[in-house]
């Protein structure tokens, strides 16, 4: 009840006429941006950033957590009309949506994608109410060691559940940390890989890193590529889907929402792992397997609705604990520390207005998504086909801008075109850009756990082990760590295998 | 991708030499905490690990597989993107003196006229309408202290 009357608080804060017109411009540019081909809610969130500078943070964070959902549902869009997954978790949507728009049906694609990602989206949002206070009043008792292994696992999970090559996630989440320790360390507070450079002081902002490597060079990777995309048109008249198709698709909605969810819920696993378990019971329950790949709605509805309901999972251990699971919410996280908040366990304790406006403005924004994509699929859908030509030098301006804004230094701007031909480095050579944002977010403070842990400890390293709940959490990564190196080795013989025949 | 991966596995290794050369400049312990080097240096070794393991395995699955895209861009791409890197270095080293509005009209404009070819006018038009779109957003709407040029203006 509590907890209830909590989030009738949230809506109060942020139901007045600006945060609305806030939520829906977040829910539009993240859309719109989202579906452009090759940007993921990663790249959207950096390149739309700016949007929320000079806000007051209740709006800022209400636009934020719109451009996260609303390049979700963006990303959905591509990935039906072009065959193009803007991220790893909508790869599963293409197999089926896809073929549905090339058979006449992608207005039923794009309408249960909307449907299944408003259920999942709002559904997980009430399973985040239940869980996202227990959880913080429990991580209350978590000290510097336990923070630091959890900090340590949530980084190692991210690195094993996504990308294709784990050496190369880890050396990502390695040159993440690597930039975090630009500044002035937290032990003497003496400069660290400062240079006699003033303005490295402070550390190099994550804001200025995620707009170079995701906005500045996805530009470069574009220029390079010069991405030719056919979309499918889709025709007023035909962006509903019919009853029976949402009547179809109602367990399959039910199924993957809990499966997202609870994906959602565990650091690291977050919605490509959802939307491929959605998919796989899917086929696997279906009485007519043999449909999946040419067209099942129900291999659109699961994935799609199990990815946003672990959208919504996500927020658990990002708002009870200060750990992001993914990309988009670490950028969530960096946007949170920009409006001046402390993500961690006291989250809820010292800023629970924010928390519970974040919690309501997901609910808000879901049902914004789910208003504004059925009407409003032709018009998105058009997007795709403006030049690209004609897209990106508004990037770059929205990008210089965003540098420029955070110190008023041009100094800022130069160093994220650096890490612009950084990023494009990182496109061209597969190296996944989500573990380096994370351990870009935390490193900080995963450095700073480990030296208080230290100290309280007298230099004791088995502090770690001794504690419980550290043991517990480095026992599981220790675990995965094992699972994962014989599934490498296994595939490496196999591969040697292979090659030998 | 498996020169790729060696590109990017040197690229890596420097940056582990940095990190760790770097880093012995610093305390590696305090008296009951490691000092200010402990966390760079030993990020260093496991990212020279990293790059050393990315790069002896280019080696080991080189007959099995094939780079599938080219490791360096080809010689347009590699001008366009020459280009635009040139045309930002150059827009940051104009922004101060010239004020955002100018230096952005220019910048949309060189990008559009030279390197998408679009008309001298249609590149004009669009450059004015981004610039000018993003100026009145950002500068008075959303209240952002874009560069002024020292005339004091916006432009």
């Amino acid at each position: 009840m509590d907890a209830l009357s909590s989030l009738w608080h949230g809506f109060v804060l942020i139901l007045t006429p600006y945060n609305l017109f806030m939520a829906m411009a977040g829910c539009f540019l993240g859309t719109i941006v989202g579906i452009l081909p090759g940007l993921g809610p990663s790249a959207t969130i950096a390149i739309l950033l700016p949007f929320t500078f000079g806000m007051d943070p209740i709006p800022a964070l209400i636009m934020l957590t719109s451009i996260v959902y609303g390049s979700k549902y963006g990303g959905s869009t591509t990935s039906i009309l072009l065959n193009v997954p803007g991220e790893s978790a909508s790869v599963v949507t293409c197999l089926d949506g896809y073929q549905m728009a090339r058979n006449g049906r992608a207005g039923s694609a794009l309408g249960i994608s909307a449907i299944g990602s408003f259920l999942g989206g709002s559904i997980g949002g009430i399973g985040l109410i239940f869980i996202c206070v227990p959880l913080a009043e429990f991580s209350l008792i978590f000290g510097p060691a336990e923070y630091f292994s959890l900090i340590f696992m949530g980084m190692l999970t991210v690195v094993y559940m996504g990308g294709k090559s784990i050496a190369k996630s880890l050396m990502s989440v390695l040159l993440g940390l690597g930039f975090c320790f630009v500044g002035t360390d937290p032990i003497q507070g003496a400069p660290r890989f400062v240079y006699g450079i003033p303005r490295l002081m402070d550390g190099i902002s994550f804001v200025i890193v995620v707009m170079g490597v995701f906005g500045i060079g996805e530009v470069l990777v574009s220029a390079e590529e010069r991405l030719k995309v056919q979309s499918l048109k889709v025709p007023f008249s035909q962006c509903w889907p019919t009853f029976s198709d949402i009547f179809k698709t109602k367990w399959t909605i039910v199924r993957a929402t809990v499966l997202g969810f609870f994906c959602g819920v565990l650091p690291g696993a977050g919605s490509t792992l959802s939307s491929f378990l959605s998919y796989g019971l899917e086929k696997s329950m279906s009485k007519h397997p043999e449909l999946f790949g040419k067209g099942a709605i129900e291999g659109v509805a699961g994935p799609e609705t199990a990815n946003n309901a672990a959208c919504s999972g996500e927020m658990v251990p990002l708002l009870s604990l200060g750990i992001p699971s993914s990309g988009s919410n670490a950028m969530l996280l960096g946007g949170m520390i920009i409006c001046g908040l402390r993500p961690g366990p006291l989250l809820l304790q010292t800023s629970p207005d924010f928390v519970w406006a974040i919690i309501a403005a997901l609910f808000l924004t879901n049902f914004i998504l789910l208003i504004m994509n059925l009407p409003m699929v032709p018009l998105f859908a058009y997007t795709l086909r403006l030049p690209y030509s004609l897209l990106y030098p508004i990037i770059l301006i929205i990008c210089v801008i965003g540098a420029y804004s955070m110190n008023s230094s041009i100094f800022d701007v130069g160093v994220m075109f650096l890490f612009g031909i950084f990023g494009y480095c990182m496109k061209k050579y597969e190296i996944p850009g989500a573990p380096m944002v994370i351990a870009l977010v935390l490193g900080k403070m995963w450095e700073t756990s480990l030296y208080q842990a230290l100290n309280l400890a007298y230099g004791d390293i088995t502090t770690f082990v001794t504690r419980p709940i550290s043991a517990v959490l480095l026992g599981m990564a220790a675990v995965m760590t094992v699972l994962v190196t014989f599934k490498t080795i296994r595939m490496k013989r196999a591969m040697i295998e292979e090659e030998k025949l | 991708m498996r020169i790729g991966d060696r590109v990017f596995g040197m690229i890596c290794l420097g940056l582990s030499f940095w990190l760790i050369i770097e880093a012995l400049r610093y305390d590696y312990l305090t008296r009951f905490t490691p000092g200010p080097g402990f966390a760079p240096f030993w990020v260093g070794v496991l990212l020279g690990l990293f790059s050393l393991y990315l790069i002896v395995d280019s080696y080991i699955r080189k007959n099995k597989e094939k780079d599938e895209k080219p490791v360096l861009p080809g010689r347009s791409s590699l001008q366009r993107i020459g280009l635009i890197i040139i045309i930002l270095v150059g827009y940051t080293l104009v922004l101060m003196p010239i004020g955002f509005l100018l230096s952005t009209l220019t910048l949309a404009f060189l990008l559009l006229y030279f390197l998408e070819k679009y008309s001298i006018g249609k590149s004009l038009l669009y450059s004015a309408i981004f610039s000018g779109g993003a100026f009145l957003l950002f500068q008075y709407w959303m209240e952002v202290d874009l560069p002024k040029s020292w005339l004091g203006l916006g432009f």
